[in-house]
């Protein structure tokens, strides 16, 4: 699997990418065969990371969303908060496609697969309400050879890119989410790196998110509703994206939103 | 300033004429001298150039002897100018009329003052010190001139069995902590404690004296490379980072040499306390966060949550 350290992972981003490609190109050569052990379940990753919660940052009235972000990015700065780089998630959506309904009346489930530059040698697949999957990055080939089975909605496909900031041991990112040429909101996400169980940081979470988040802070994800005691993955906070994904997708377009 | 310093007790005239004095004492001498330099010159007869040279130095002596005797007079008259100066000599120093160019009196009064304020909290910080000894072994009590004792103290000798059994006995009284023990370098125990999924602890004992811990995060990996347990590296996080500090302090806190045993116990239900560490807020001022840290500290007879910069 493909969970490096945190200080491995940093420095071997650009390094990895160039590697993916040339990966795929293998991949893409010869058939994938299942024995490779191409995609493992996500429960026997050993990946952990800190607990993390992703939300959305309306933009503020009679701003734009860069204006937003600046206003955001700078009161993390005053608060002695780190540029660290930057970062990127992405979400392409797929249906799966008519042939393999086997009722006709049954509504399509959608399907997400989704990349974290924090984890560049990883891809996530997703169902609403569903199964996360981790698999290596060369699963977007799988997923090529799989077309008559899953449709990628092209004109869904969304990110959000930004800045990463550290602050003691809080990871803040700081994205504008992209839909096409549009930016059409802002996601924040924070991860408080020691800690593993959700349920015993969201005080101490939220209290950092209203230092600089004021009365935009967020109420508790629903993800960790149902984790309990069990460890964080990154897996939860992929779905966190999707949730908020899914939601900005469903708004309106933002009126005053500039093109990036 | 000269006045101020050299009146009342000094006598400026007699001052002057004790210099007069000097002057005439030293050309009196030199003209001894001179006279024992030429010796028995320029006379015809031998009677008469040892006539003349006996009286010629009998007269420069007298006239020695005078001046010294005039010269001792004088000094009484002038007094001891310096006497009551509380630097003594030094404090001449600041008759230098060149104050500008070396301040040399007021560095000088300002190196006395620190070496004297040094001196007092030496002597403070040492009382306080000998009043809560850290030494931490019964035999090394004594007076540290004293050489060691030949013979090992009964309480570093103590079978690795009995160490085997206070660990366990002590896991076993805390669920939400696992203690792993193990012995890679001989008979020193060193133990992995995990507590709860908060954090984890690398204990290392001699006997039963905890000599080192250091505490990680529970997500952070504790053996190095070649699967042996680290520990030197310290933890990635600085809230585990505050922790150990917390907890080195507590090793040195408590501290019974009699009963290693219980200073052992104290020490984890001391460390225990720590399963809520990202949970519980301040007990001063109420928040979870300070500075990016949340309470790191943990009262030695409490147990009570505060920041580090909030406890008394």
């Amino acid at each position: 699997m493909c969970f490096l350290p945190r200080r491995e992972r940093e420095a071997s981003i650009y390094k990895s990418l160039l590697q993916i490609d040339l990966k795929d190109y293998i991949v893409s050569a010869e058939p994938p065969s299942p024995s490779q052990g191409l995609v493992q379940p996500y429960v026997q990753t050993s990946g952990t990371m800190g607990v993390t919660c992703v939300s959305q940052m309306p933009v503020a009235e009679g701003k734009s969303v860069q204006q937003t972000v600046e206003i955001l990015t700078r009161k993390l700065e005053l608060l002695g908060a780190e540029k660290q780089g930057t970062f990127c998630v992405d979400c392409e959506t797929y249906h799966t496609a008519a042939s393999t309904m086997g009722n006709q009346g049954q509504a399509g489930k959608l399907m997400y697969v989704m990349h974290n530059s924090e984890y560049p040698l990883s891809c996530f697949a997703l169902f609403e309400n569903g199964p996360c999957l981790i698999a290596d990055a060369n699963f977007d080939v799988l997923m090529v050879k799989l077309k008559g089975f899953f449709q990628n909605a092209k004109a869904n496909k969304i990110e959000s890119r930004g800045t990463r900031y550290q602050y003691c041991d809080f990871l803040v990112k700081v994205g504008t989410v992209t839909m096409g040429p549009s930016a059409r909101g802002i996601s924040v996400e924070v991860e408080y790196c020691p800690c593993v169980v959700a349920n015993d940081c969201w005080n101490l979470l939220m209290e950092f998110m209203q230092s600089f988040m004021g009365n935009h802070t967020p109420g508790i994800p629903s993800v960790f509703g149902n984790k309990h005691d069990s460890i964080y993955s990154p897996g939860d906070t992929m779905a966190q994206y999707m949730e908020l994904f899914n939601k900005i997708r469903k708004q309106q377009q933002v009126p005053v939103a500039g093109i990036r | 300033m000269a006045e101020g310093v050299l009146s009342p007790g000094v006598n400026l005239e007699a001052f002057s004429q004790a210099i007069a004095a000097i002057q005439a004492l030293r050309s009196s001498v030199t003209r001894v001298f001179d006279c024992l330099k030429d010796g028995m010159r320029n006379k015809e007869t031998l009677e008469g150039r040892e006539k003349s040279f006996v009286s010629c130095f009998q007269e420069s002596l007298h006239s020695v002897s005078r001046d010294l005797s005039e010269l001792e007079r004088l000094s009484n008259l002038v007094g001891k100018p310096s006497e009551n100066h509380p630097l003594h000599n030094s404090g001449l120093l600041s008759l230098d009329p060149v104050q500008d160019k070396t301040p040399l009196y007021s560095q000088l009064l300002q190196a006395y003052k620190w070496s004297n304020k040094l001196q007092y909290h030496a002597g403070l910080a040492s009382g306080l010190l000998n009043q809560q000894s850290l030494k931490r072994s019964a035999n090394q009590m004594g007076v540290s001139a004293k050489r060691r004792p030949k013979a090992q103290p009964t309480t570093l000798v103590l079978p690795p069995q009995y160490v085997d059994d206070v660990i366990s006995r002590i896991d076993r009284m805390f669920p939400e902590m696992s203690i792993h023990l193990s012995r890679p370098n001989g008979t020193s125990a060193m133990l992995l404690v995990t507590l709860g999924k908060v954090l984890k602890v690398i204990v290392v004992m001699r006997s039963l004296f905890i000599d080192r811990t250091i505490v990680k995060g529970y997500n952070e990996d504790v053996h190095t490379e070649d699967g042996k347990v680290d520990i030197w590296s310290k933890s990635n996080y600085q809230v585990f980072q505050k922790v150990t500090d917390h907890a080195t302090t507590a090793l040195l806190h408590y501290q019974l040499p009699q009963m290693p045993d219980v200073v052992v116990r104290s020490f984890m239900t001391w460390l225990r306390s720590y399963i809520k560490l990202f949970q519980a807020p301040c007990q001063r001022c109420g928040k979870f966060l300070q500075d990016g840290l949340p309470p790191t500290w943990r009262d030695f007879r409490t147990l009570e949550a505060f920041h580090d910069t909030c406890r008394q």
